[in-house]
C-alpha cells in the first residue's frame, strides 16, 4: 500500500479518535444547557478507578420504589419517571420496563433486586460517580459525615441535569456550597 | 561485538588454531551481523519509554485538577491526543524507522485512553469500565496495521483480555462475544509474523500471549452450567496442544511453543482436578443442560481440535501415538459417562494421568530432554500426592510410595545421564 493511502486511512482513524471524546462532550453539554435540573439527596463514599482517578461514590436516597410488578432481572434497564417533592428534591413518580408516553422527565437506571416481602424494587442510578481531586475525595466523605452528625436533616444533594433519559451529574452540593469548595474551606 | 567472542578469537589466534585472516573474517562476519541489533534494543527502550510516558499522562490527568475550569480541562484532554496523532502522522508520511513507528503508536494508544478518561471525569460519566475499554481498543486497532507495530498488537491483546475479564467476570454474568472480534482483528498481523518472521523472538511472544489470553478469557463464556465449563477447558487445552504439535510449531524450540506447553500443563491440571471423586459427584448433583451456551461452545472447540487432528493425519504429520493429543476426546467420552457413574470415571481419569506421565517420561528419554523426563515424573508424583487426600492408605504405604518415586527420580535421571555420556563417547 502506498504511503499516501496509509496516511489517508490514518486521518480517518485520527478523526474517529477525536470524534468519540468530542461527541461525549457535545452530548453532555447539550444536556447541561437544555436539560432540567433535579436535586437528589445523597451520601458520598470514596473509591478509585485505575485510569480515571479518584471519585466519590454517591448513595442516593432515591434508590427504591414500591411496585406490584414482581418480574425483574438483575442488571435490566428500568425507566424511572421523576417529579419533585414539596422541598424541591427529586422523587420517583413511576417505574416501568418500557418507555411510557408521559410528559415527565425520566432516567434509565439499572435494576438492583426486587424485594418480594416489601414489594419494593431497588435500582442503581446511572450517575453515582463524582470525580474529585485525589486529595479531596476522602475529605469529602468525612466532611459529609460530620455535617450529617451536626445537622438534623441530610442537606447534601447532587445537582443533576436530565434530558431525554440521559443525565449529567453537574455538582454535589453540601450546605448550599459545592463540595469542592466545602472541602477546601474546612 | 561480544567481548567474549573477541577474547576467544584472540586466544585461538595465539594458540595457532586459526590464522590471522580467518580471525579478521570472523570479526567482520559478526560486525555485519550486529548492525541491526542496537537498533532493536533502541526500539524496545523507545516502546518502554512511551508506555511509561503514556501511563504517566493518564495518572497526571487522573489527579483531576479541580482548580481548572471545564474548558481548560477539555483542552488538557485533547492535547496529548493531538500531539500523539501529529507524531504518528509524521512517522507515516516520512516513512520513519520501526523505532519511530512502535514508539509513536504506543504513545497515541495511551493518549486515546487518557482523553476518553478525562472527558468522562469532567462530566462525571460513571461509564462502565468495559465499554470504555472496548471503545479505546477499537479506536486504536487500525493503528496495528497502519504502523505495522508489534507493540500495539501486544497492547491490543493485553487490553482485549482485560476488557473480556471485566465484562465477563466482574460486570455480572455476561458473555464477551466481542472479545472474539477483537482477537480476529489482530489475527492477520499474527499470521504475517508467522509467515515472515517465524523464528524471531517477537513471534514467540505472540505464541505465548495468544493462547494465554484465550485460557484466561474462556471462563467468561461459562454462564450457568459450570460442569460444561470444566469440559470446555479440557477441550481448549487439547486444542492448544494439538496446535502446538503442528510441525510448524513443533519443530521450533520448546520455549517458543506456548501452545504446546500451555496445552500440556493445562491438560494435566484439569485431569488432576477430575481425578478427585467429588468433582464427578458434583456434576452428578446438577442436571446437565444440553441446550446451553456452554454446550455449544464445547462443541465448537471440540470440532476445531478434532479438525486439526484429522488434518494432521491426512498430512501424515502424526507418526507415533501420543496420548496427549487424544486426551480431550477420551475426556469428553468419560465426561458423558461421568454423568451416570462417578466411580468409573474417576478410575479412568487416574489411569489416563498415569499413562500420560509414563508417555512424558518416554518422550523425554527418546529426545534426551531432561525437562520433559522430569515433567513426566512430576505428573506421576502429583497424582500420588492427590490420591493421598482422598484415600485411606496407611502411613507406611504412603511413605513407601514416596520413597519409590524419589528413587525413580534418581534412577531415571542417572540412567539418562549415563546414556547421554555413552552416546557422546
Amino acid at each position: 500500500m502506498k504511503t499516501i493511502h496509509i496516511f489517508i486511512i490514518f486521518i480517518v482513524v485520527a478523526v474517529a479518535q477525536i470524534f468519540v471524546p468530542a461527541q461525549m462532550i457535545f452530548n453532555k453539554e447539550s444536556i447541561i444547557n437544555t436539560g432540567t435540573a433535579y436535586r437528589f439527596k445523597t451520601q458520598p463514599v470514596d473509591p478509585s478507578d485505575p485510569y480515571r482517578g479518584k471519585y466519590i461514590n454517591l448513595n442516593y436516597d432515591v434508590r427504591s420504589y414500591k411496585t406490584k410488578d414482581t418480574i425483574w432481572e438483575r442488571k435490566d434497564k428500568v425507566y424511572i419517571y421523576l417529579e419533585t417533592d414539596s422541598l424541591g428534591f427529586a422523587k420517583v413518580s413511576k417505574v416501568s420496563k418500557e418507555p411510557l408516553n408521559l410528559s415527565k422527565d425520566f432516567i434509565i437506571a439499572e435494576v438492583g433486586w426486587y424485594n418480594k416481602i416489601e414489594e419494593e424494587l431497588s435500582f442503581n442510578l446511572p450517575f453515582n460517580r463524582y470525580y474529585m481531586e485525589e486529595t479531596k475525595a476522602y475529605d469529602a466523605e468525612v466532611a459529609v459525615r460530620n455535617n450529617q452528625r451536626d445537622s438534623i436533616q441530610n442537606n447534601t444533594y447532587a445537582l443533576v441535569y436530565i434530558k431525554n433519559g440521559e443525565a449529567v451529574l453537574n455538582d454535589v452540593i453540601i450546605n448550599d456550597m459545592s463540595i469542592k469548595d466545602y472541602v477546601e474551606k474546612k | 561485538m561480544n567481548s567474549k567472542i573477541q577474547n576467544d578469537i584472540k586466544e585461538l589466534v595465539e594458540e595457532q588454531v586459526i590464522t590471522n585472516e580467518v580471525a579478521i573474517d570472523i570479526e567482520n562476519f559478526y560486525k555485519s551481523k550486529k548492525t541491526s541489533s542496537p537498533n532493536r534494543l533502541f526500539t524496545v527502550f523507545a516502546v518502554l519509554g512511551s508506555t511509561l510516558v503514556g501511563l504517566g499522562i493518564i495518572l497526571i490527568l487522573a489527579h483531576n485538577w479541580d482548580d481548572f475550569s471545564r474548558s481548560i480541562k477539555t483542552v488538557f484532554a485533547f492535547a496529548p491526543l493531538i500531539i500523539g496523532q501529529l507524531i504518528v502522522g509524521y512517522t507515516i508520511l516520512k516513512k520513519k524507522s520501526a523505532t519511530w513507528r512502535e514508539a509513536s503508536g504506543v504513545f497515541l494508544f495511551f493518549a486515546v485512553g487518557a482523553s476518553m478518561a478525562l472527558v468522562s471525569q469532567i462530566y462525571n460519566i460513571p461509564g462502565n469500565f468495559s465499554s470504555y475499554m472496548l471503545m479505546w481498543i477499537l479506536l486504536c486497532s487500525p493503528l496495528i496495521y497502519l504502523l505495522k507495530s508489534n507493540a500495539l498488537a501486544i497492547l491490543h491483546i493485553v487490553f482485549a483480555t482485560n476488557y473480556a475479564c471485566s465484562y465477563g467476570y466482574f460486570d455480572g454474568n455476561q458473555t464477551p462475544w466481542l472479545y472474539l472480534v477483537l482477537l480476529a482483528v489482530m489475527i492477520p498481523h499474527y499470521y504475517h509474523l508467522l509467515k515472515n518472521k517465524k523464528t524471531h523472538n517477537i513471534t514467540s511472544i505472540f505464541n505465548w500471549l495468544l493462547p494465554l489470553s484465550v485460557v484466561i478469557v474462556l471462563g467468561a463464556f461459562v454462564n450457568r452450567s459450570e460442569e460444561f465449563g470444566f469440559l470446555m477447558y479440557v477441550i481448549l487445552f487439547g486444542l492448544l496442544y494439538n496446535i502446538g504439535k503442528l510441525p510448524f510449531f513443533d519443530n521450533q524450540k520448546l520455549r517458543r511453543n506456548g501452545y504446546l506447553v500451555l496445552g500440556s500443563l493445562g491438560t494435566i491440571y484439569m485431569l488432576m482436578f477430575a481425578s478427585f471423586e467429588w468433582l464427578w459427584k458434583d456434576i452428578l448433583r446438577h442436571d446437565v443442560e444440553f441446550n446451553s451456551q456452554e454446550f455449544f461452545v464445547s462443541i465448537v472447540l471440540f470440532l476445531l481440535a478434532l479438525g486439526i487432528l484429522i488434518y494432521s493425519y491426512s498430512k501424515k504429520w502424526i507418526q507415533s501415538f501420543n496420548l496427549f493429543q487424544y486426551v480431550f476426546i477420551i475426556f469428553t467420552i468419560i465426561f458423558f459417562i461421568g454423568i451416570s457413574s462417578s466411580l468409573f470415571s474417576t478410575v479412568l481419569i487416574n489411569l489416563i494421568i498415569l499413562i500420560l506421565g509414563i508417555i512424558a517420561i518416554k518422550i523425554g528419554a527418546d529426545k534426551f530432554h531432561f525437562g520433559i523426563l522430569n515433567y513426566g515424573l512430576l505428573i506421576i508424583t502429583a497424582l500420588i500426592v492427590c490420591r493421598f487426600f482422598d484415600t485411606n492408605m496407611s502411613f507406611v504405604v504412603r511413605g513407601l510410595l514416596f520413597v519409590c518415586v524419589g528413587v525413580g527420580f534418581f534412577l531415571t535421571n542417572y540412567m539418562m545421564l549415563k546414556k547421554q555420556k555413552s552416546r557422546r563417547n
